[in-house]
């Protein structure tokens, strides 16, 4: 209903313009909304060119490729929203995917990374992997914050070490470097097994995990003290002090929820592709943070929202799935999902620009 | 103005947009072929020589570039079985694991279309797990008996000029690809070995590793990606506390691909040896790729194995047609050799000296 | 007064979609003379200054300069005709040095590629000698005074020959020393035949250094008179379009009992030293000084915003610590910073945020949830008490004049039900009826029992308002003056005590 008011009233500020303007406020409403319109057209073309880009099953893969990338991306986010980055989001994940892993091998594996361990159960196993990225993202706020350090050194460093960290678990015990595998069925069950199918194709549990985070996340966002402090902070961090904010400690929060995000991403990634690696979650962070500024969440700071994140992750989707159904070169791939990222941006900093 | 220049880009991403998809065959591709990454030379060479025979033989196809992330090639594949594919041939990004294959094969096995890996090796188990799965590739210790023989014969020719510091031994220096994978495995060992035993058997003494302190004796692509840059930055750091002025000069150089041969070689030139003329270290790749080719033309490398690229593509091609016939994916592959008891194709390797 | 104009805007419109900015403005300008340009804010000053450099587009109107009609395109254009402005906030590179400000962009070159920096210096030497002014030329902008600055952006507008020179609100960070020197400047490039529009909201310094006065409002040109035949009131009439009952609000209160008191108050990373004072329940207590007295200092300490040394602060007979903002924020404190767009609002975000973001702890459900209905009816009031000017509780601040931006502010420190507010330069660039609210709103406030510590520049703003005013001199208290019986001039004389 709001909604509705709200549009009515614009529509009605427009009828009182005159003809330039008119024209003018158009022109503007397509180039704001241009990625939409376009994303639009695109879904129709491909949908004619190739029917089955619509049937169930490939959207409900659609679907679950966006659920995967929605847990890192909504804690890139935050980190956005302060004005920062994370570079090390994608290492966060392959060691803690790699960690899940090693502590879920099915018992009757012939390598198993630690053969005495008996089976644990899944929610000590994600307790520990959350426990892991929360303190290394505690780790990336704490040095953002008491350091005065941009995030982009803080996190280039802790990538690298996270990294090193990585190579020396895959070390331990009987693996030897190699990549974990030999999953435990009730963890792969758990991850990807399904309780509803639509038309015959299953979707798989972890779509309803990154629903219930994204739940979470937009309570936390738009409804705690938390989240709104987040927003001062990013937007002007001297005043927030001033206002009684505690930057440190939100500084180090936002980290912190950050590194608990990746570690949920994590989790679902080892039994998602199923073989862990020291190359698992390499450059994660980078199409995670192309998702945040496509959906609005913006370097000036201060400035995003839930809804922008999930559209910023679902369009890249479905860049990656449609230029794959248009049987596009591989190469060419790349220059576009570049220029989608630069007129997103573009168009997103028109916004916030003083017009002149 | 910035109004303008945002009307430009527009233009640029739709004007991209129309061009790719103007560009891209009309009709739907029935054969997708996945490959690891593009930017491995090697694979570039089978990307070509496979894109000539499939053209040939009227086969529709699409390529897609894993970019050394099996995520993405493991989306990649699900992409692909929902837009309708018939044949997926499966570069495989992580083959350290069972898993990423046994991934692969389950989507495929539930959307009954056949599978066929390639060049990366997989578990014979997974290939028997299904019935329309195969496996074209070559012997991974192959390469490895192959590279030993050849470095050891060399070795054994040249000991005199090869030995700098006349302490009676070969020090040498290893690039392995990338951990856990089986054909850098094979290599990394054979090379070694086999040429050692040639030389032991003529009463020389074995190759010795250049850094004393490296229990692994290899150095490892960090990333896994068999990369001329890893190798080059590795060489360069040796180089500069092994050298001649130190009387403990690397005196031969074993890399698992030709790529990082390449790097070690620019290394070498930059320190003034391996320039074609004057002082050079031997230098030993596997793949043949053009470049080395014309490395070992013009001197500057001493050999490599030649993975016969247009073999690998001709099997492919032989056993994509099989499959789109309906026909079962082993059906008239008598030229190649098959492995016993497992759908698995061996292409195989020679020795290029030049 | 006689003679022809050397700068003549005509009947000058700018609209922008809803909204008639300027309507048929008209500005004359004679060489040789200050013409002081006024209005209160969204009177359509700095829209008609930006016709003039071309920033905005004019949609109606003519420009002459020296008789010749003239379009700037940007301001670098104006500039190249002799037409400069000094901005109100001085856009300058400041990590740079004072020389490579004034000649940035134009470098004096020897071979065309390398930078001449013996001409630059010269040169710069020889601007700063004819202009009386004493800066070193190497010096790093970021390390001068704001007006040291200012004078190298007369510099500059004079290294160009400029005959038309804009002043736009030179005076609102400097003291009564440095104003002082501006004016003779401003005056010696008056008797070299230079034009000078002074936009400003200070009654006292237009009566002074002006020649002429073109009063504007709502976008309209209203009256255009000598200064000689003006008087202040005169002045806010034509402004504001009715009488102000008075420039300063009654006060019905008397100060109570002592409930805050300092004692050898230092800093530790500044040269705040040994400062004590008392402050009673519904006082308003001014803070007076040079710029660099160490006044702001004084009640950033008492905020907890920076490290104190020594000393004590007891509120209420017992002492506090209040080392973070938080915790004199839980003791009662309130804090309007000086820099209202540095450390005072969150631009991007919403009135909603802006004014609640002290006060989310009593808006919170089971601990943890913020009730949005609180918020909203929290923002309401402030909206309502505080006479804020918008359109809805969503629009960004930023969008807001500074005034309004002010009261959102104030809106917010009232939320938190404060004791003490303490208030530093909260007058700064807000014009004359904003102004007016704010002085009404801090009356009421100390009528209700609550105590105001003021900072302010505007002496004049300090005697109307204040119960007592305090006097720093280089960090010390110099002391103390009851406004009702002394002068200005003490008051001066206190702030150089310890200089």
């Amino acid at each position: 209903m709001k909604l509705f008011a709200n549009n009515m009233q614009r529509w009605r500020e427009f009828r009182e313009l005159d003809k330039r303007d008119r024209g003018r406020a158009v022109t503007e409403l397509i180039i704001n909304n241009s990625l939409y319109i376009l994303l639009f057209l695109a879904i129709i073309f491909i949908g004619i060119r190739s029917p089955r880009f619509l049937s169930i099953p490939s959207l409900i893969n659609i679907l679950s490729l966006s659920a995967a990338g929605l847990p890192i991306a909504l804690g890139i986010a935050g980190c956005i929203i302060l004005t920062g980055t994370d570079l090390s989001a994608g290492r966060i994940v392959g060691l803690t995917a790699c960690i899940a892993a090693s502590l879920l091998q099915s018992t009757d594996y012939g390598n198993k990374m630690f053969p005495g361990l008996a089976t644990l159960p899944i929610w000590l196993v994600l307790l520990i992997v959350l426990a892991v990225s929360g303190v290394i993202g505690l780790i990336n706020g704490f040095c953002t914050a008491k350091f005065k350090l941009h995030p982009f050194i803080v996190t280039l460093a802790t990538q690298l070490i996270v990294y090193g960290v990585l190579l020396l678990y895959l070390m331990i015990g009987n693996n030897n470097g190699q990549a974990i595998s030999g999953l435990s069925p009730e963890f792969n069950d758990f991850i990807n097994g399904s309780i509803l199918n639509i038309a015959g194709t299953p979707i798989p549990n972890f779509v309803w995990y990154a629903l219930a985070i994204t739940l979470i996340m937009w309570v936390v966002w738009n409804k705690t003290r938390f989240g709104k402090n987040m927003f001062a902070v990013g937007s002007n961090s001297e005043a927030a002090n001033v206002s009684g904010v505690n930057v440190t400690a939100t500084i180090m929060l936002v980290f912190t929820l950050a590194g608990v995000l990746y570690g949920v991403t994590g989790f679902i990634e080892a039994a998602r592709i199923s073989s862990n690696s020291a190359a698992t979650g390499v450059n994660y962070e980078l199409d995670a943070i192309a998702a945040c500024v496509i959906g609005g969440v913006s370097f000036v700071g201060g400035i995003g929202k839930i809804r922008g994140v999930i559209l910023g992750v679902v369009l890249l989707r479905l860049i990656f799935v449609g230029l794959t159904f248009l049987s596009i070169d591989a190469n060419l791939q790349y220059i576009i999902k570049g220029l989608i990222i630069l007129v997103a941006c573009a168009i997103d900093m028109r916004k916030y620009l003083v017009k002149k | 103005m910035k109004r303008f220049f945002t009307i430009i880009l527009l233009f640029a991403l739709l004007s991209s947009l129309l061009l790719t998809s103007a560009c891209s065959s009309g009709e739907e591709s029935e054969v997708h072929v996945f490959f690891y990454n593009y930017s491995d030379t090697y694979i570039t060479s089978v990307r070509s020589a496979l894109a000539t025979v499939m053209n040939a033989s009227g086969a529709s196809f699409q390529n897609y570039d894993g970019n050394n992330n099996q995520t993405t090639q493991t989306e990649q594949i699900r992409t692909a079985i929902t837009k309708g594919a018939r044949v997926l041939l499966v570069n495989l990004v992580n083959t350290g694991s069972a898993d990423a294959a046994t991934t692969v094969v389950n989507e495929a096995k539930n959307a009954g279309v056949p599978v066929v890996f390639f060049n990366r090796e997989v578990p014979d188990s997974v290939v028997n797990s299904y019935d329309k799965c195969a496996f074209v590739g070559t012997d991974s210790e192959e390469a490895g008996h192959l590279q030993g023989q050849m470095i050891g014969d060399y070795v054994k020719e040249n000991f005199q000029t090869l030995d700098l510091n006349g302490d009676g031994e070969i020090s040498y220096i290893l690039f392995k690809g990338e951990e856990g994978n089986n054909e850098a495995i094979h290599r990394t060992r054979y090379a070694v070995e086999d040429a050692n035993n040639i030389l032991t058997s003529a009463g020389m003494k074995p190759l010795r590793f250049y850094d004393k302190s490296n229990a692994n004796k290899y150095l490892v692509d960090p990333n896994g990606a068999w990369s001329a840059a890893a190798a080059n930055q590795y060489m360069t750091t040796a180089l500069a506390s092994y050298n001649e002025a130190n009387n403990n000069m690397i005196e031969l150089v074993i890399c698992n691909n030709d790529g990082m041969a390449e790097g070690a070689i620019t290394a070498l030139n930059t320190a003034g040896y391996n320039n074609g003329s004057g002082k050079s270290i031997p230098v030993f790749g596997v793949d043949a790729t053009d470049a080395a080719k014309n490395l070992i033309a013009s001197n500057k490398m001493t050999g490599t194995i030649k993975q016969d690229a247009e073999g690998m593509a001709r099997a492919l091609d032989k056993l994509a047609a099989n499959a789109l016939a309906g026909r079962s994916l082993l059906d008239g592959v008598d030229e190649f050799t098959v492995d016993e008891g497992v759908a698995k194709i061996r292409i195989p390797y020679e020795k290029y000296l030049g | 007064m006689e003679g022809k104009f050397l700068l003549e805007m005509q009947n000058i419109g700018k609209y922008f979609p809803g909204v008639r900015a300027l309507d048929g403005v008209t500005l004359r300008v004679r060489p040789g003379s200050v013409h002081a340009l006024m209005g209160e804010n969204g009177a359509g000053k700095s829209t008609l200054m930006k016709c003039l450099f071309g920033i905005y587009h004019k949609d109606t109107g003519t420009i002459l300069l020296d008789g010749d009609e003239v379009s700037f395109k940007n301001p670098t254009e104006a500039l190249q005709f002799g037409v400069a402005m000094v901005h109100q906030e001085l856009n300058q590179a400041l990590s740079r040095s004072v020389m490579d400000n004034i000649w940035l962009g134009r470098y004096p070159t020897f071979g065309g590629l390398f930078v001449s920096e013996k001409k630059m210096l010269a040169d710069t030497r020889a601007i700063f000698d004819e202009l009386g002014v004493s800066v070193d030329p190497y010096k790093i902008m970021s390390e001068m005074s704001v007006s040291d600055r200012q004078m190298v952006e007369i510099a500059k507008a004079v290294s160009y020959n400029a005959r038309v020179i804009v002043f736009d609100e030179p005076t609102s960070s400097l003291t009564e020393k440095e104003v002082a020197h501006l004016f003779k400047i401003i005056r010696a490039l008056r008797d070299r035949g230079c034009a000078i529009i002074y936009i400003s909201h200070k009654m006292e310094e237009i009566l002074e250094i002006s020649d002429e006065v073109t009063v504007m409002r709502d976008g309209r040109w209203i009256a255009t008179e000598p200064a000689s035949e003006l008087s202040m009131e005169k002045i806010i009439r034509l402004m504001v379009g009715r009488d102000l009952e008075s420039r300063f609000p009654q006060r019905k209160g008397k100060p109570g009992e002592v409930i805050l008191s300092v004692k050898n108050l230092s800093g530790r990373y500044n040269h705040l030293e040994n400062v004590s004072f008392e402050l009673r329940r519904g006082e308003i207590l001014g803070l007076s000084g040079l710029a660099g007295a160490g006044r702001s200092e004084l009640i950033e300490a008492i905020f907890g915003l920076t490290a104190r040394r020594g000393g004590s602060i007891e509120l209420f007979s017992r002492i506090i610590e209040n080392k973070t903002p938080r915790e004199a924020i839980k003791n009662g404190f309130a804090l309007v910073t000086e820099e209202r767009r540095a450390t005072g609002i969150f631009g991007v975000l919403s009135i909603k945020e802006n004014a609640t973001i002290s006060s989310l702890k009593g808006a919170l459900r089971l601990g943890l949830f913020v009730n949005d209905g609180t918020l909203r009816r929290n923002t309401d009031w402030a909206i309502n008490e505080m006479k804020i000017k918008t359109a809805s509780q969503k629009t960004q601040i930023r969008t807001l004049s500074g005034g309004n931006q002010q009261k959102v502010i104030f809106g917010r420190w009232l939320l938190t039900q404060p004791d003490i507010l303490l208030l530093d330069e909260p007058t700064r660039g807000i014009d004359v009826g904003a102004k007016f609210e704010i002085y009404r709103l801090m009356a009421e406030l100390a009528d209700e029992g609550r105590s105001i510590i003021i900072v302010s520049s505007e002496m004049p703003e300090l005697f109307g308002v204040c119960d007592r005013i305090l006097v720093m001199s280089n960090g010390r208290l110099a002391g103390e003056v009851d406004p009702k019986t002394s002068s200005q001039e003490e008051v001066m004389e206190l702030s150089a005590r310890f200089l």
